[in-house]
């Protein structure tokens, strides 16, 4: 018994020291703590962001924390939450929207900041951003990172093969990465990204207005389902397949990275987020550009959707702690803290107000490719199909999906075969998320 | 031998010869690699010999994996699972080898039954648990309403996450130790037992001045194993550190791997692949004979 | 009394007070878990925990349904074969080699243990480097006779990679149990047998075999623990459990299930099928131990 006791006095005593901790700093300064998942670089430059905020104010502390990769973030503010220790911010990833939104666990974003008169003129907002991460007209969370994929490519490598740039559609952008090929040129026509489910698979489907789901993509209704076997999806995996076993595409695998590949000059072409800049700019050995995701033959072309992350804010926090999240997150938000993450990083600006302030003073004159994420974002009108996913455990659908994707690789599945798989598997996982949400959405 | 058969006692040493070169083959290439720089190591072909980088790439691994603290981690958890598993095996042995109590045999089928539920199969819960030792007390409190009869809400919260007790106390039980210290006692001569209660020794003397220095051997024997079982530990570090600096060597090693979308830096990776496996390694080849001894005493 | 000393103590309150540690930790982080795995499989769960609903035999139900799972246990009961079959022939035959020669016999042994104390993380990280297809030796050799290999992308090649690495980092468990096992056949009846004009594999089948048969028994019932459960960190570094769910077993599932899907009532089911599982190869190995036991005594 006495080890029990002892250990017994000893938790309840740091508790003690932790709570006593906790009141010390009150009394200064109110702390906010904000967990995110940038690491590298980008974890340098949210911990400036964060520093910035800390020198400007007197009133609050903002602590930010690298949990790790978005996946490890979300599992970890899920497990903090359950043990009540969990932080007041918290940077989630574009596919944990619907269970954050229905989590219970949060506190929306406008009404909060309205709440606290912060102004922040949402109808500003880059379209397909806020209609992400809108709730019936509401921003549930503060759009932070956004990205959107672009198609990068070895200006040397078409030039030799007779293009000025890659082509607009996927029939005749194909033709050109086989002539590379045959002609020699380069070794592979394109490397794949490792999330190539996103700018390949997903964004097609948007871009090209093809339904991914039901009810507008989930915006309508949980009882939304997958319908993606029934698309151009089923092409455009076919075509991805073909590419694979001709060795046009090359898959980089572990321990390689597939933007190397790129960047190295071995592959000529790289469908990756606008948010690789700053990497490609440093790594590159070649002479790159970048331009808009190709269209299929026949089909306007629309806006593409984002990725990245937003921030939300969590319940059961104090209301002084509240005060100080609603400074941070309108600071965030401000025009220009936008164009400097906007330059530092590669992502979108989040509002026209900071696109605009970028382009008065030039700086896409001499970063041509930095505009093409916000105009491709911009491109066409908004339809059903395009307004972004919003999808229940999404995590878990995405990893079936890929899952099949990498059975039709190793040439264990049909592409027909594994997106009906992968469909099944999704839709059962959304019942499973209707069912447990039933009447809150 | 009974007689000499030279082509089966050749081919039994081409066999053995087959069979260590395919130990060592994985090692000797994590040494190589481990001893060129990222562009060597992406060479086609493969270096096949060392390079001159083996002690740069051990400085910077040892760096970019933090190895310095996670080692110290390291060791404390796995002396801290040797000890703490050998003395509650021992106590539990003795407890009922030599003493006849009720619920004995209960307690001894309970030890038993955890052998059923490894951990890999407890992950969830078992996850709960750590993060809040004092949860079942909780429920109780809540179930008696005991928070009632003060007027106040009461809340037991007791986090072993990110700490020395998390990574050991819930690793300690062992069915298999406490087993084998049974079988050892049972070997005990009765006589030095009775000889100790003429003396007037009471149980707790006997156990500390008899049985303990005739475990010795058992002890050096276990704790070989247990060391290495708390070294190489990976599923519950894995889960119960999110904080990094309370992460042990295996997994800053598993960070150090190169995932798709990092830099294929397989020279830092192996080199401390080769830096985590040392202290076990030289512990094996230190101690075999002990080593052989208690992997069979504990099978039995 | 079953394994009571004769000579022993009547007393109640030590022998509570010795056990308390051992059963104190068994509660907290053994029955207790085990009970609310068990209460967990019959509920489905939010990822917060805000809603909880009862669905009786759902998340059962829902597995045996997906061919996913069908297909994980089916990957599971390959590869802990096939690992369980290669380990035992590999240990056996070293086992054999090293009981027939006189010189070197320390110096080999010495080496075959090796990997014991490698953990199988670092056994899976060796091995994925020197298949990876980009850098690793053995990749490029296969390459250069014209094998087509890549575990990333083809599911057959990544599982035999965590195969031939599981196998490679338990031999040396088999090895020195079978090597004790041959050492402790009497001399005696081997020379009477070899006096009787029976050739080394007569002797090692008639007489030496039978002996060491619980050996292998119990060996075999410890591989498959083995593949069943502490192969997790393998298939964690080095394929994930892909490509394509190739290399999916069992154990990886259910922290997958659970702790990057956060599908708590799924993953708590599986985890009741395990531990059905285990605790019928406990129950197997325990026959084993229960012979051995008394014997010794």
């Amino acid at each position: 018994m006495g080890v029990f006791k002892r250990y017994l006095v000893a938790g309840a005593l740091a508790l003690a020291a932790v709570g006593l901790a906790g009141q010390a700093s009150a009394q200064q300064r109110v702390e906010v703590q904000f967990w995110h998942a940038m690491g590298g670089v980008l974890g340098e430059r949210v911990a400036e962001i964060v520093k910035r905020f800390n020198a400007s104010q007197s009133k609050y502390t903002v602590v930010e924390t690298n949990k790790g990769n978005y996946d490890e973030v979300i599992n970890g503010v899920i497990a903090a939450y359950r043990a009540k220790k969990h932080p007041q911010l918290v940077q989630i990833y574009e596919r944990g929207f619907m269970t954050m939104l229905l989590s219970g666990a949060i506190v929306p974003v406008q009404d909060l900041l309205t709440e606290k008169k912060k102004a922040i003129d949402w109808a500003d907002l880059v379209k397909p951003v806020a209609s992400y991460y809108q709730y019936k007209g509401k921003l549930m969370s503060m759009p932070f990172n956004s990205s959107t994929p672009i198609l990068w490519f070895n200006k040397e490598h078409f030039e030799k093969a007779g293009f000025s740039g890659p082509a607009d559609t996927w029939q005749e952008f194909e033709q050109q990465l086989y002539t590379i090929r045959t002609k020699g040129i380069s070794e592979c026509g394109s490397a794949l990204a490792n999330d190539y489910f996103w700018s390949l698979i997903e964004n097609y489907s948007i871009i090209n207005d093809q339904p991914f789901g039901t009810k507008a993509n989930g915006y309508d209704g949980l009882d939304t389902e997958f319908v993606y076997n029934k698309t151009k999806v089923v092409g455009q995996v076919t075509r991805l397949k073909k590419w694979v076993d001709d060795g046009v595409m090359q898959i980089a695998g572990q321990g390689l990275n597939p933007e190397q590949l790129f960047t190295s000059g071995k592959c000529s072409t790289f469908f990756a987020s606008t948010a690789a800049h700053g990497s490609v700019e440093r790594e590159a050995k070649i002479k790159w550009s970048a331009t808009f995701m190709p269209h299929e033959q026949g089909i306007a072309a629309h806006n593409s959707t984002i990725g990245g992350a937003t921030i939300w804010t969590l319940k059961g926090h104090k209301s002084e702690e509240y005060d100080g999240v609603a400074e941070f997150l309108s600071f965030v938000a401000s025009p220009d803290l936008q164009v400097w993450w906007h330059k530092v990083t590669g992502y979108v600006p989040i509002t026209n107000k900071a696109y605009q302030v970028a382009k008065a003073e030039g700086y896409y004159k001499d970063n041509p490719t930095r505009e093409i994420a916000i105009l491709q974002l911009n491109r066409g009108t908004q339809t059903e199909n395009t307004r972004g996913f919003h999808f229940g455990n999404f995590t878990q659908t995405t990893f079936a999906l890929r899952e099949e994707l990498e059975s039709v690789f190793a040439k264990k599945k049909t592409p027909q075969q594994a997106l009906d798989d992968s469909v099944r598997r999704g839709n059962d996982i959304l019942r499973q998320f209707e069912k447990l949400n039933a009447g809150k959405y | 031998m009974v007689e000499r058969a030279r082509t089966l006692d050749i081919a039994c040493h081409a066999l053995l010869i087959l069979g260590g070169l395919l130990v060592c083959l994985p090692i000797y290439f994590a040494f190589v690699v481990g001893s060129h720089t990222v562009s060597d190591v992406l060479t086609i072909p493969p270096p096949w010999l060392p390079g001159r980088h083996f002690f740069d790439n051990t400085v910077t691994a040892w760096q970019k994996g933090n190895l310095g603290r996670l080692f110290l981690n390291s060791l404390i958890v796995a002396v801290g699972i040797t000890v703490g598993k050998i003395a509650v095996s021992l106590l539990s042995a003795f407890a009922i080898a030599y003493f006849r109590f009720p619920w004995r045999m209960t307690a001894f089928w309970l030890i038993f039954a955890s052998l059923m539920l490894p951990v890999e199969v407890r992950i969830l819960p078992t996850y709960e648990a750590v993060a809040n030792v004092a949860l079942p007390l909780q429920w109780l409190l809540d179930a008696l309403d005991v928070g009632r009869w003060f007027g106040v809400e009461i809340t037991l919260d007791w986090n072993m996450m990110n700490s020395y007790g998390g990574l050991i106390l819930p690793l300690i039980a062992s069915a298999t130790a406490t087993f084998l210290f049974r079988q050892f006692f049972l070997t005990v001569p009765d006589e030095l037992c009775e000889a100790a209660r003429i003396d007037g020794a009471s149980p707790m003397r006997f156990f500390w001045s008899v049985l303990l220095p005739l475990s010795r051997a058992n002890m050096v024997a276990l704790g070989i194993i247990l060391f290495l079982y708390g070294w190489n530990q990976y599923l519950w570090p894995l889960l119960f550190t999110t904080d990094k600096s309370m992460a042990t060597a295996v997994i800053g090693l598993k960070n150090l791997i190169p995932q798709s979308d990092s830099e294929p830096a397989w020279n830092i990776a192996m080199n401390a692949a080769l830096l985590v496996m040392l202290p076990p390694v030289i512990v094996v080849m230190a101690l075999q004979r002990w080593l052989v001894k208690g992997l069979v005493d504990s099978g039995k | 009394m079953v394994g009571l000393k004769r000579a022993h103590y009547r007393e109640t309150r030590l022998p509570m007070l010795l056990l308390l540690p051992q059963l104190l930790v068994l509660l907290l982080f053994f029955f207790i878990p085990a009970v609310r795995a068990l209460s967990q499989a019959f509920v489905i769960t939010d990822a917060f925990g805000t809603s909880v609903q009862f669905v009786w035999f759902d998340n059962f139900h829902r597995l045996f349904l997906s061919p996913e799972y069908r297909s994980a246990a089916w990957i599971t009961l390959w590869f802990t074969l096939v690992q369980n079959i290669l380990t035992i022939v590999v240990a056996g035959a070293l086992a054999f080699a090293t009981d027939r020669v006189i010189r070197l016999r320390g110096l080999y042994r010495s080496i075959v243990l090796l990997p014991y104390a490698i953990a199988p993380v670092i056994a899976g990280i060796l091995w994925a480097f020197l298949f990876n297809p980009s850098v690793g030796p053995v990749a490029h050799v296969l390459k250069a006779v014209g094998i087509a290999w890549d575990p990333n992308r083809s599911g057959f090649d990544a599982f035999l990679l965590v195969t031939l690495a599981a196998s490679w980092k338990h031999i040396c468990y088999d090895y020195i149990f079978l090597v004790a096992a041959l050492l402790a056949v009497p001399p005696s009846l081997l020379e009477a047998a070899a006096v009787d004009g029976a050739g080394p594999w007569l002797r090692f089948r008639r007489i030496a075999l039978p002996m060491i048969g619980p050996t292998v028994f119990f060996l075999v019932t410890m591989n498959f623990v083995y593949g069943f459960f502490e192969t997790f960190a393998i298939i964690d570094a080095v394929t994930h459990g892909g490509p394509g769910g190739a290399t999916m077993i069992l154990v990886y599932k259910v922290y997958l299930d659970g702790f990057v899907h956060i599908d708590l009532g799924s993953s708590a089911a599986q985890s009741v099928l395990l531990m059905i599982f285990a605790i019928g190869l406990t129950l197997l190995q325990f026959r084993y131990a229960d012979r051995r036991i008394n014997y010794d005594v």
